[in-house]
């Protein structure tokens, strides 16, 4: 099962490359491998025993095995949330890109399908080396989807993107290589956890700026400008969440020790990146600028949870994963469904679409609210998770956390009143429509699982480590404490 | 009975979502026909579940019942459950009732607008907001509610949301509100990290001995209560929130959701009573507002603005209420309220559709002769507000403020600020009826309803003239008897019904005594005569020869002006500056640096392979290499 999630869209991208398809054939073989892996994930999931706590559906297979390196994948509670998420935004910025016909259409799905998988095997990975193979594959279809299909400073941008990950990559290569070596092997379920704060950081530098943290995000508000506005949803929505998933897997989990010495820095960083991020998106002249600060402040907000180091942390900082996977997701495309429509993201040229196009309205009020948690949204759980878990570290973070909350509605609300609400912007027409229904087939599905969250957040958020040792000793069974961490 | 607590929930909320994907399938008038039907049969569930729960037993009318757990992380958990007990059963009568009327009343009154679907979907949704919020079975799902009817409150105030007037009144208020909802939520996870329970039996699980937590949680409580009421210094959005249709302002703006604040005062009472200096706070928070918005209400020249400064005023008493313990007053004055102020609201509705649309009372004057039933409502509305003896507001000022004199010394000062708003509420009460039903009707009054002036009401489908549809008139009328009678559900102590009903949820803790029952309505109803007398002087006989309005108060005490300077402009500025002096030269630039120094060496790269090879390709080989060198030197 979990060789197939990555087979699928990986052969599917294969096929897209290989075989001479036209447009129509190559749109409707990627649509039809991203329904496949949906049922793919759904089978899994029914077939998945959330309670058990353990790795499930691994498979391995020996890879260098006098370096104790082999294909090993698997599923736990978690990644198996998190590569629903993925599935679902990916195949929801597939049928944008199809329904936005884009230029060159087999290089382009074949590119979408690969990173599909790339970014389910790093969720899968149980190996440290395979870990960073599919870490790094996931550069390689973004490269060429930001500097092929972006804007006009596409360049520009995917360089500095480039760049930055490629820096960070390399210390965790070096921190990966050092630490499987000392374990004497690279499974991730075999290694016993380390004390190495230098190994840790090696780690944590690549996470923090994929995520990106305050002040590692010098390449987010290009990058999230330039790129179609799909490929845009996927980093906001699916690539930063690789970077938290590793602070959680290998940061967190490994390096149990180290994270509980220096996480007073990575909370201070975090909660300044909270604050910071809903600051400046409140200034941006623009409908993406926006969304991208705002996802700087919710990925520092999601740091902030896994920081905690506590089971509330962990489990809101998940379900915020997921939670904002989507949103961020859905809240791009939106943005993309408006450019389209008024050839601008400026907000001061916008303004009046709610009239007479109620459905557009509907969607992008309802993603809103959700994108600024308020209280009954799934993103509201999270939040109230993360804030009651990183409590524990000190009160102050979780004064910073709620004081984010106000930020986050103030620029929500103006994001949602400059596109929607008062009199119509000058690049706003008439002959702007009402969302469409094969729009509505990816914008639905997003805004449907984040309604069906808000009235059930527990299905991820007590599903994710297991109830069986949330019941009994927290934090021994997550984290690999060595023995100098526990006195 | 929870059977049909929970029908009494979701009805509207079916209503909410039935409106909403049914779209243009439903026509227009079947919108407000099914909203109003949603929302009445969530009124005939509550009825039902009121009548079955009479025949409890006095102590086992509380029930608690769970769906499935909502959310839970380490050691609490959060079930979806509702409470179902006498103090939930008050709210719950209340706004299904109250909410039923005001959404029959809409039907009329939204008559014509384009959108009225979408109106009545929020109606819809702001009922079944309101009910989560009084219902939810702990405290977080209170805060839930608590978040939702902010939502709904945005949405209805922003209704019109071409006009940048309410598209900004709507953001303020869902801003403000967010504040009290931060510390709200503050409160909870203090409550969570003390107690790791999240249900109600949590508030009486706080160490009693830890004032430091008990303030704080309190403290966070009361800065949710005070934010959703209006109370000082949190209410600079309620004025503004009259930018909504007036059946909005109604019902969410006067009878239900700014009187949530009371609700949870009187709900978490345990805490408040351990921390009693902040129930000190509140008290006297609402002791300065009554006086504040009373003195305010004095010169507003807005007829929707001066009853929503009546309002504060009036929630005002109710913190005073809940303030000094007297919580079944308050509930009692919570439910009279939302009888005569929806009332008052519904009346101005009315007269402000007749006037298409002008809401400013200079305008207005000698409207009796034209209006003659609104006339008679207004009248009986307005009494109730003063508390002329015997109508509803008489009985439920009176005991909260029976009740202030009876708890002690700090209780006789709130009280003496009470007897100060009765006075100033017989003034603006008898100054804005005066204005706008006596005197010479003003010039836009006979263009509009004048004898000539037949026929052009049907200019804006048929109800811009007279005095409104059946569908608004009879939910007018029944509240109408409401206001007139419903305080004799407690008459002083000699028929407590309210009292004895919240008994085992809310004990109240001081009993006013037979002359401190007598002194605060003597009192009291000789102040608003006062006031109304003065009110007759200056604005009924000489109405050219009133003063000149102070100008701190026609600024509404330069509360808007005070946030601006310490607030708004700081934000902004350190927005500014965060954005220009860190994040583009320092955060960006330092990745443009780092952009054209590799770009630069890329171009050569790329020069050396051809141009086909990016810098990519070339740092994904190198990272390579130095893997097979380190796996060549380890073997």
């Amino acid at each position: 099962m979990a060789l197939w999630l990555i087979l699928l869209p990986l052969g599917a991208a294969l096929a897209v490359w290989l075989l001479p398809l036209d447009r129509l054939a190559a749109t409707g073989l990627a649509l039809a491998a991203v329904l496949g892996e949906i049922g793919l994930w759904i089978t899994t999931l029914v077939r998945f025993d959330l309670d058990s706590g353990k790795l499930q559906f691994e498979e391995q297979a020996s890879w260098f095995k006098d370096l104790g390196v082999t294909f090993h994948l698997g599923l736990w509670g978690y990644s198996l949330w998190l590569i629903g998420m993925t599935v679902l935004v990916l195949g929801a910025a597939i049928a944008f890109g199809a329904r936005a016909g884009r230029e060159r259409p087999r290089a382009y799905f074949g590119l979408m399908l690969f990173l599909l998988a790339a970014v389910v095997a790093v969720f899968e990975a149980q190996d440290l080396l395979l870990f960073y193979v599919a870490w790094e594959a996931m550069l390689i279809p973004l490269y060429f989807l930001v500097g092929v299909w972006g804007g006009a400073g596409r360049v520009a941008a995917t360089y500095k993107f480039v760049v930055y990950t490629i820096a960070g990559s390399l210390l965790m290569l070096t921190s990966i290589i050092v630490y499987g070596l000392q374990q004497g092997t690279f499974d991730m379920t075999l290694t016993t956890g380390s004390g190495s704060m230098w190994l840790f950081l090696g780690f944590a530098a690549a996470f923090a700026i994929k995520a990106p943290l305050f002040p590692f995000h010098g390449w987010l508000p290009q990058a999230y400008r330039e790129s179609p506005p799909e490929v845009a949803a996927v980093l906001s929505g699916v690539v930063s969440k690789t970077a938290a998933y590793g602070f959680l897997r290998l940061g967190v989990i490994e390096f149990g020790g180290p994270s509980l010495r220096i996480r007073d820095t990575v909370l201070a960083l975090a909660a300044v990146g909270l604050v910071y991020g809903s600051i400046v998106a409140f200034r941006q002249p623009d409908l993406r600028g926006i969304i991208a600060y705002s996802s700087l402040a919710q990925m520092s907000l999601i740091t902030m949870g896994i920081f905690s180091i506590n089971l509330a942390g962990f489990d809101g900082a998940i379900l915020q994963m997921v939670n904002h996977g989507l949103i961020s997701g859905v809240m791009f495309l939106l943005a993309g469904l408006v450019e389209r429509r008024a050839g601008t993201s400026d907000v001061a040229r916008l303004g009046g679409l709610a009239r007479g196009r109620p459905i557009l309205a509907t969607a992008l009020l309802a993603a809103g609210m959700i994108a600024l948690a308020v209280p009954g949204s799934a993103t509201f759980g999270g939040e109230f998770l993360i804030l009651t878990g990183v409590f524990a570290s000190g009160w102050a973070w979780t004064v910073v956390g709620a004081a984010a909350i106000v930020l986050a509605a103030m620029y929500a609300l103006r994001l949602i009143s400059a596109v929607l609400h008062d009199r119509k912007g000058e690049a706003v027409t008439d002959s702007a429509r009402d969302l469409r229904l094969p729009e509505l087939a990816f914008v639905l599905p997003l805004l449907g699982c984040l309604i069906a969250l808000s009235i059930w957040p527990n299905a991820v958020a007590s599903h994710s480590f297991g109830k069986a040792f949330e019941r009994c000793t927290p934090l021994a069974n997550v984290l690999k404490l060595t023995a100098e961490d526990c006195p | 009975m929870v059977a049909a607590a929970w029908i009494c929930l979701l009805l509207p909320l079916a209503g909410a979502l039935l409106i909403t994907l049914l779209g243009n399938v439903l026509s227009r008038k079947a919108a407000g026909v099914l909203a109003t039907s949603s929302v009445a049969g969530a009124f005939v569930a509550a009825a039902v579940a009121f009548v079955m729960m009479l025949g409890d037993g006095e102590h086992h009318r509380s029930h608690l019942s769970t769906g499935f757990t909502w959310l839970s992380a380490g050691s609490f958990q959060a079930d979806f459950s509702i409470l179902l007990d006498p103090l939930s059963m008050v709210m719950m009568l209340v706004i299904t009732g109250v909410g039923s009327l005001i959404v029959l009343y809409s039907i009329g009154y939204m008559h014509g607008d384009n959108e009225e679907r979408r109106f009545f979907g929020y109606m819809a949704l702001f009922v079944f907001s309101m009910l989560m919020l009084v219902q939810g079975g702990n405290l977080l799902l209170l805060l839930v509610g608590w978040g939702l009817v902010g939502l709904s409150s945005y949405l209805l105030i922003g209704f019109w949301h071409e006009k940048p007037s309410a598209v900004a009144a709507a953001k303020k208020a869902f801003i403000i509100n967010a504040i009290g909802d931060a510390t709200f939520a503050i409160a909870v996870i203090v409550i969570i990290q003390q107690t790791h329970i999240v249900g109600f039996d949590a508030l009486s699980a706080l160490n009693p001995d830890n004032h430091g937590v008990l303030n704080l949680v309190a403290l966070g409580l009361l800065g949710g209560a005070v934010a959703k009421s209006a109370q000082l210094p949190l209410h600079t959005w309620l004025p503004d929130a009259m930018e909504g249709p007036t059946p909005v302002s109604a019902l969410i703006h006067a009878a239900t959701m700014v009187t949530a604040g009371v609700y949870l005062i009187a709900r978490c009472h345990t805490v408040f009573e351990s921390a009693h200096q902040v129930q000190n706070i509140a008290a006297g928070i609402g002791a300065l507002t009554i006086v504040a918005a009373g003195a305010i209400a004095l010169v507003q020249t807005d007829i929707k603005r001066v009853i929503a400064y009546s309002t504060m005023s009036q929630i005002g008493y109710m913190f005073v209420g809940v303030g000094v313990g007297a919580y079944a007053s308050s509930m009692f004055h919570l439910m009279t309220h939302a009888f005569f102020k929806a009332l008052l609201f519904m009346g101005a509705g009315i007269v402000i559709h007749a006037l298409s649309g002008e809401q400013d009372i200079r305008q207005m004057g000698g409207l009796r002769k034209l209006m003659p039933r609104t006339y008679v409502m207004m009248l009986i509305a307005s009494l109730a507000l003063i508390g002329f003896p015997l109508t509803s507001g008489f009985f439920s000022k009176d005991a909260i403020l029976a009740g202030a004199l009876a708890s002690g010394p700090y209780g006789a000062a709130l009280w003496v600020l009470g007897m100060i708003g009765a006075l100033l509420t017989g003034v603006y009460t008898s100054r804005l009826f005066l204005t706008v039903f006596h005197g010479a009707p003003g010039d836009l009054v006979l263009r509009q309803l004048g004898p000539d002036a037949h026929g052009q009401g049907a200019t804006d489908g048929g109800h811009g003239h007279g005095e409104g549809p059946r569908t608004m008139l009879i939910p007018v009328a029944i509240l109408t008897v409401l206001a007139l009678g419903g305080g004799f559900i407690q008459v002083f102590d000699w028929w407590t019904g309210m009292q004895t009903w919240l008994e085992s949820v809310v004990p109240s803790l001081h009993e006013p005594t037979g002359w401190q029952e007598a002194i605060s309505s003597i009192g009291a109803t000789l102040l608003g005569l006062v006031g109304v007398t003065l009110g007759w002087t200056v604005y009924g006989s000489r109405k050219d020869t009133a003063p000149k309005p102070s100008r701190s108060l026609e600024h509404k005490l330069y509360f808007d002006e005070l946030y601006d300077r310490i607030a708004y402009a700081p934000a902004a500025f350190i927005a500014r500056f965060v954005t220009r002096v860190v994040e583009e030269p320092l955060v960006i630039g330092s990745g443009d640096l780092v952009g054209h120094v590799t770009r630069g060496a890329g171009e050569k790269a790329r020069l050396l392979q051809n141009g086909l090879v990016r810098s990519y390709a070339l740092l994904i080989a190198l990272s390579f290499a130095v893997m097979g060198i380190v796996f060549l030197a380890v073997r």
